[in-house]
């Protein structure tokens, strides 16, 4: 019973005295299959707790090379005794041959001499001893793979069909976002997809072309396209084009040009003297470093991976402007199947015969924790109901500054009756002072 | 600003933001997500295998021709110019077979290279190239894709593409190398065996079919026998956990029962695949109009299914008293060219099982999982941010029929920042409810001298004015 009460919801139990210090617990009208599945998994997954281990590939590195070792062993062994057989039929032939010119010998001993010589190798059962072993080693391999790893990633698939239209299209537009454009063209040839598809094509292009250049150090093509969409970064609060004129003055700096360098921060950076004041400080003093900048305490502004953070940043504030994601949405979507298989694969194994169940559910059996990265709503589950909150049942802030859903308030109070105990801290609670959350 | 005097209520109230449960480490996810990787092992080491058992095969064969012959050279009579001549050709037979050996034995160290990459592969990623490591990963499942969907040359294409960030002026090594890790870490070469027999089955000739057939065929039977025994472990199991422990008769017989049921239904499945070829074959020479052939090619090959497939049987035979392609529906089915399109259907499910690959495209697999996790209702708002992948038509369309994920914790997203609030970050409330992280309002009321102004109401409030919400 106290494991009931450790893991199942509040809602289904109801706990009342019945006397002398004893309580009567109930488990309320049927819970649900999978809120029960579900607290059950998550029971026992927090006591199993992970460690923090690497995947530990030795056994089978070892399983594999026993492997090859024998079969190296089966592949000498076979070629010694092919190259036995040979040397005997040879001996024969010369003894033929020999005879041959002299005296006229049946070559019917011979034979047998041969055929008692070949007797002796046994040929096939010298194979079998080494196949013996080979067979064991490839036997054993699959089965240390199949304890290592997840045989069978299917498990927890739904039998439902994917339009490979869609599928097809959403590829197409990953190739093209990862400006992989000859594949993304080659797959919408293939697959018979309308040219439509290619829009995203046009749309990336620019951008890799910019990104290219930055590559072999070309600034121009960047400097151009943050000049053009200046406006619209401003109102974005990016400061992405100083950030590459920064760049392009150090560059010069490097070239030796000190005259030029300071040419370049009169026409392209001062404008932005108003905001980022310290910074250009910072590059006027980099001129009295001219040609030995490396030497000098701003030596990090030569760091190649200044390059990668401004492209990742021109990246972002491009996919921005153009209203698409940065990350390709493919990529996002895989990454979490990754994370999020796992835990659904291990709830199968617990709950084997009730595929019939899975096919249908509404809502995953189980809580799947994906990283920060794939996060993009709030959502907000009552610690009390552990229910998540909706329009009708939203979540509502405490005077104490704890928050509940209000449909548990509402029951603490008795429908605003009464003041309540907040559940997690001494403080009381009157409905009537709760303000509705907007998360 | 007072920052730190805020009229937080309970002041002896301990922090309850932080979650009960710490979600898995980095580096345990990676485990985890490793152990997805069964396939990616498991289809070179099958080729390996089998290329190794057939050149033992091809060996054993040809040393104990040589071995007879010589018996039976030692029980005739035999001149001598005669004897040298066979000997001499003994003697060539088996250094041809010396020298193809050494030939197979280049090809099974490939393969054993190619085993070898593949676990070196596994182990590669660490906290710093995991981004690039999961890019390689997406490929991988995109060219697993692409050659089971027979778009060959994108698959090929993808798996030689140099990625374009490369560096310029290593850009040719660097196309060599990743050349040669790609095809260790795709199995090109496995589905090219499998892209002959398809053409040929879309060309309609079934001889290439057939032949693939016969050439695994003790591999097919052998998953037969696992098959059979995998049922009789799901049957025991479902009898025992509807019975009490002590076994009665009558369970003993429903369990032998099962047995028989579902050993009939896997050698009927199992030889299936041959019987369709078999029966396609039959159906083109009706088509040509070549009943008597149509009927002699009936007694030789399909007669020992009649058992089995008695229905179809009697249909197909039936189809040969029409003169030309039947009206009626159940017999033109058969002529139908989609027949066609089910054996290459057919053909493909039998592969995979032969390779130890997984029925369903990595990518649908994966997919699947992950849209389930990502799907909220809140995915379907007007106002979702474009970084959520169902943001978008196409994969709000494939995540409709696909359950919502479930969520234990709370999980507040700042409007502003769109990060994850925390212990660190924690939330807090404006007069008009709405909830914004710490670090945002810190900086708004930094740059409006302690002025918030909410971005979603454009209430205008002191910096004092917010109360801290603790949401565990």
């Amino acid at each position: 019973m106290r494991f009931c009460l450790k893991i199942l919801p509040i809602k289904y139990i109801t706990l009342s005295c019945i006397g002398d210090g004893a309580f009567a617990i109930e488990i309320g009208d049927d819970p649900p299959f999978s809120d029960i599945a579900g607290a059950l998994y998550s029971y026992f997954s927090a006591q199993t707790s992970d460690r923090e281990v690497k995947m530990d590939l030795n056994p089978i590195k070892d399983a594999f090379d026993r492997v090859a070792k024998k079969q190296k062993m089966s592949s000498s062994k076979t070629q010694e005794v092919v190259a036995q057989m040979i040397r005997e039929i040879e001996l024969s032939l010369e003894i033929i041959k020999a005879e041959h010119c002299g005296s006229e010998v049946d070559c019917k001993s011979v034979f047998g001499e041969l055929k008692k010589k070949l007797q002796e190798i046994a040929p096939l059962s010298q194979f079998e001893g080494t196949q013996k072993e080979l067979n064991i080693a490839l036997s054993k391999y699959p089965k240390q793979l199949e304890k290592s790893f997840n045989p069978d990633i299917s498990k927890a698939y739904r039998n439902i069909d994917f339009d490979a239209h869609t599928v097809n299209q959403i590829i197409a537009g990953h190739f093209y976002r990862q400006g992989l454009f000859d594949v993304g063209d080659c797959f919408i040839n293939e697959a018979n997809e309308p040219d439509s598809t290619a829009a995203m094509k046009s749309l990336f292009s620019e951008m890799y072309l910019v990104l290219e250049a930055m590559k072999n150090r070309n600034l121009e093509p960047a400097l151009n396209w943050a000049t053009a969409n200046s406006t619209k970064l401003k109102e974005k609060g990016s400061d992405l084009l100083l950030k590459l004129h920064c760049l392009q003055f150090v560059e010069i700096l490097q070239g030796g040009s000190r005259s030029k360098a300071l040419s370049y921060v009169r026409t392209h950076i001062s404008p932005f003297g108003a905001n980022h004041f310290s910074e250009i400080q910072k590059l006027m003093a980099c001129l009295l470093w001219s040609g030995k900048l490396h030497q000098s305490p701003y030596s990090d502004l030569l760091s190649p991976t200044n390059w990668n953070v401004v492209a990742e940043e021109l990246t972002r504030q491009f996919c921005n402007l153009l209203g698409q994601s940065f990350d390709s949405p493919l990529s996002v979507t895989i990454a979490a199947g990754f994370q999020g298989l796992p835990p659904l694969l291990k709830f199968m194994t617990v709950m084997a015969g009730k595929k019939q169940e899975w096919q249908s559910m509404k809502q995953l059996p189980v809580p799947v924790e994906l990283d920060r990265e794939f996060q993009f709503h709030s959502i907000f589950v009552c610690p009390v109901s552990k229910e998540q909150s909706t329009d009708e049942n939203p979540p509502m802030l405490m005077q104490c500054g704890h928050v509940l859903c209000k449909q548990s308030i509402n029951k603490m109070s008795k429908n605003g009756s009464r003041t309540f105990k907040c559940p997690y801290c001494p403080s009381d609670i009157d409905s009537t002072q709760c303000r509705q959350l907007h998360l | 600003m007072e920052m730190d005097s805020l009229p937080n209520g309970n002041s002896t109230t301990t922090s309850t933001t932080a979650p009960s449960t710490a979600p898995p480490s980095k580096l345990t996810q990676l485990t985890e997500s490793l152990k997805l990787e069964h396939q990616f092992l498991r289809v070179p080491f099958e080729h390996y295998k089998k290329t190794i058992r057939a050149n033992l095969r091809a060996v054993e064969k040809e040393v104990s021709s040589v071995i007879s012959a010589v018996n039976d050279y030692a029980d005739s009579d035999i001149s001598n110019d005669d004897a040298v001549q066979r000997l001499t050709s003994l003697v060539s037979r088996l250094q041809g077979l010396k020298r193809k050996m050494e030939e197979e034995r280049r090809t099974e160290n490939l393969q054993a290279e190619r085993c070898r990459a593949r676990i070196d592969h596994l182990e590669s990623p660490d906290a710093e190239n995991l981004t690039g490591w999961a890019n390689m990963r997406l490929k991988r499942i995109l060219v697993d894709y692409m050659l089971r969907m027979s778009y060959y040359d994108t698959g090929l294409k993808l798996a030689e593409s140099s990625n374009m960030l490369s560096d310029i002026t290593f850009l040719l090594r660097a196309l060599m190398i990743w050349q040669i890790e790609c095809q260790d870490l795709v199995d090109i070469d496995i589905y090219l065996e499998a892209k002959k027999v398809i053409d040929a089955l879309q060309n309609m000739e079934i001889a290439p079919a057939l032949a693939w057939c016969a050439e695994n065929k003790s591999r097919l039977k052998k998953l037969k026998h696992t098959q059979i025994k995998l049922l009789l472990a799901e049957t025991f199991a479902t009898v025992a956990s509807n019975s009490d422990p002590g076994v009665n008769i009558l369970e003993f017989n429903l369990v032998k029962h099962a047995i028989i049921v579902n050993a009939h239904c896997s050698y009927g499945w199992q030889s299936k695949f041959e019987f369709q070829l078999r029966l396609q074959e039959y159906i083109e020479l009706v088509r040509a109009e070549n009943h008597m052939g149509a009927i002699a090619y009936a007694r030789k090959y399909l007669a020992p299914w009649a058992a089995m497939h008695t229905k179809e049987m009697q249909q197909v035979f039936a189809t040969v008293a029409f003169k030309g392609i039947p009206e009626c529906s159940v017999y033109k089915a058969f002529f139908e060219p989609k027949q066609w399109d089910y054996l290459v259907e057919q053909f493909k499910q039998e592969f995979c099982r032969l390779y130890g690959m997984n029925p369903e495209p990595l990518l649908n697999i994966f997919l699947q999982a992950g849209l389930s996790s990502l799907k909220t209702p809140y995915c379907y708002e007007d106002d979702c941010t474009r970084e959520d992948p169902l943001s978008q038509e196409s994969f709000r369309k494939l995540a409709f029929p696909l359950p919502y994920s479930k969520q234990h914790h709370s999980k507040i997203v700042c409007y502003i920042t769109k990060e994850l609030m925390d212990a660190e970050n924690p939330p807090q409330v404006l007069p008009n409810g709405y909830v914004y992280s710490t670090k945002a309002l810190e900086e708004m009321a930094k740059r409006n001298d302690g002025k918030i102004t909410c971005p979603r109401t454009s209430l205008v409030c002191n910096y004092s004015e917010l109360v801290k919400a603790y949401i565990s």
